[in-house]
């Protein structure tokens, strides 16, 4: 029998479950019973070991910010909402991580492959930059040239929402 | 029937193949398809993930261009389609979200309405044109070809904001593409991501995910049939990469209509597919 060791939780540990349960779809994270759904049907954990989003569950309600925060682990999660639709106390771990990918991104840990599409956007409108070399591929198949992006509408939008400053923007 | 056309990044910069074809089969099918002046990416489904405010208001941004063309919105990828009808649905139900974010868009001139429906091309082939029109204009249709159908992801998850299909029995996809001949078959685990968003994380898993798909299929179809860009991308790339020759062919579903509808392989862009997919005109019925 391993030695049971006390678990305890320091205020700055709860402080910051506190802040991630208020991310609006982090709400129930509390509730996660631990059984594991999330990683037995998850595309990414079936290949990678270290991501287990049960796993991420059980950090997040401990309050583990660095664990959590620092290396690749939330950049793994593909989305693709598995374990969202079978998480049987509604917890739903793609929400937690979402919640923390936000909590990165204030910590100014976005990671960088993320950082480079989002900068793309903001600088040309789509996530590679669709200019006259590819409107003549277009053209020479008789499509119409792309839609040309109001770019600064874009930029107002993320300079007022503060989301500018965490791609390295002004 | 007229819509308000909305690409997405991929398919506008990438994929011209999968565009002429849902142009082509629009246009055969009597839907008139209207490009979006001044649209841009839909904020993609990483930055939903990112900023709940910014990807709501980007979003929006293009659901209020449709708005101002009084048009409801048609899109091709998955993501494209979970992203907008994710913002507007969280907009028209949520009034005080609503308000916030178009205190946002009021800076730009813009202001979110809640007057349109977001639908993925499929859904308006399955839904506004119905099946039994569709099998109607059929003028050659497939005979013994099989085909893996992937659905992706974020056409039916997360269900309680798609309600596209059953997100754990759909039958969708698999109905549109019984109509043109071809049969759509059943293959284990037929419903897993593309994981085409850890691409640029873990390239190694994304590229292995791929082509265990794709050997999945080869054993059960002919050829492979997806509805979006990443997915087409990943099952056409994972083959290219491997050390051998590709050879399961991967199909935008209107470039497979199309042909049974009677339209001609390069008028879809087949010639554009980076994997010779030339053998599925041999189940065509002359």
């Amino acid at each position: 029998m391993p030695e049971e060791k006390e678990i305890r939780i320091s205020q700055t540990e709860i402080n910051f479950r506190r802040r991630l349960s208020k991310v609006p779809g982090a709400e129930r994270l509390m509730l996660c019973y631990q059984c594991g759904t999330c990683t037995a049907d998850c595309p990414v954990a079936m290949r990678v070991e270290e991501f287990r989003p049960r796993r991420i569950a059980r950090l997040a309600v401990y309050g583990q910010k660095d664990r959590l925060l620092n290396g690749d682990t939330l950049w793994l999660c593909a989305g693709c909402y598995t374990c969202y639709e079978r998480c049987p106390q509604k917890v739903r771990v793609s929400e937690i991580i979402s919640a923390l990918r936000k909590l990165a991104v204030e910590e100014g840990l976005l990671h960088s492959t993320y950082k480079a599409l989002m900068k793309s956007i903001a600088e040309t409108g789509y996530i590679y930059e669709i200019g006259e070399f590819e409107n003549e591929m277009r053209e020479e198949e008789g499509l119409p040239p792309a839609p040309k992006p109001e770019v600064g509408e874009i930029e107002t939008i993320m300079k007022k929402t503060g989301f500018t400053k965490f791609i390295g923007g002004g | 029937m007229k819509y308000a056309f909305f690409v997405g990044c991929t398919t506008l910069a990438r994929l011209e193949g999968y565009e002429l074809s849902t142009r082509r089969v629009a246009d055969r099918l009597g839907i008139e398809l209207v490009d979006m002046p001044g649209s841009s990416c839909c904020g993609t489904t990483y930055l939903e993930t990112l900023d709940h405010k910014t990807a709501l208001a980007v979003a929006a941004r293009n659901i209020c261009i449709a708005e101002e063309m009084g048009l409801d919105i048609v899109t091709v990828c998955n993501g494209c389609t979970e992203v907008l009808t994710k913002a507007n649905k969280a907009l028209k139900d949520d009034g005080a979200l609503r308000d916030e974010v178009n205190d946002l868009l009021g800076d730009i001139g813009k202001r979110f309405k809640g007057v349109v429906e977001v639908k993925h091309f499929t859904r308006v082939l399955k839904d506004d044109i119905g099946l039994d029109k569709i099998r109607s204009e059929v003028s050659r249709p497939f005979k013994g070809l099989r085909v893996g159908a992937h659905y992706g992801c974020h056409l039916l998850r997360p269900s309680d904001v798609m309600s596209y299909d059953d997100p754990e029995a759909p039958t969708m996809l698999d109905d549109l593409i019984d109509v043109t001949g071809a049969r759509s078959v059943a293959y284990p685990n037929k419903l897993e991501c593309c994981t085409g968003s850890v691409l640029g994380i873990r390239e190694k898993v994304t590229w292995s995910v791929g082509l265990e798909k794709v050997e999945t299929v080869k054993k059960y179809a002919d050829i492979m049939v997806t509805v979006c860009p990443d997915c087409y991308m990943i099952y056409e790339r994972c083959q290219l990469m491997a050390e051998r020759s590709p050879d399961v062919p991967v199909v935008h579903y209107p470039q497979l209509l199309g042909l049974a509808l009677g339209l001609g392989y390069d008028e879809l862009g087949l010639e554009k597919n980076r994997i010779d997919a030339s053998r599925i005109l041999k189940y065509l019925e002359v």
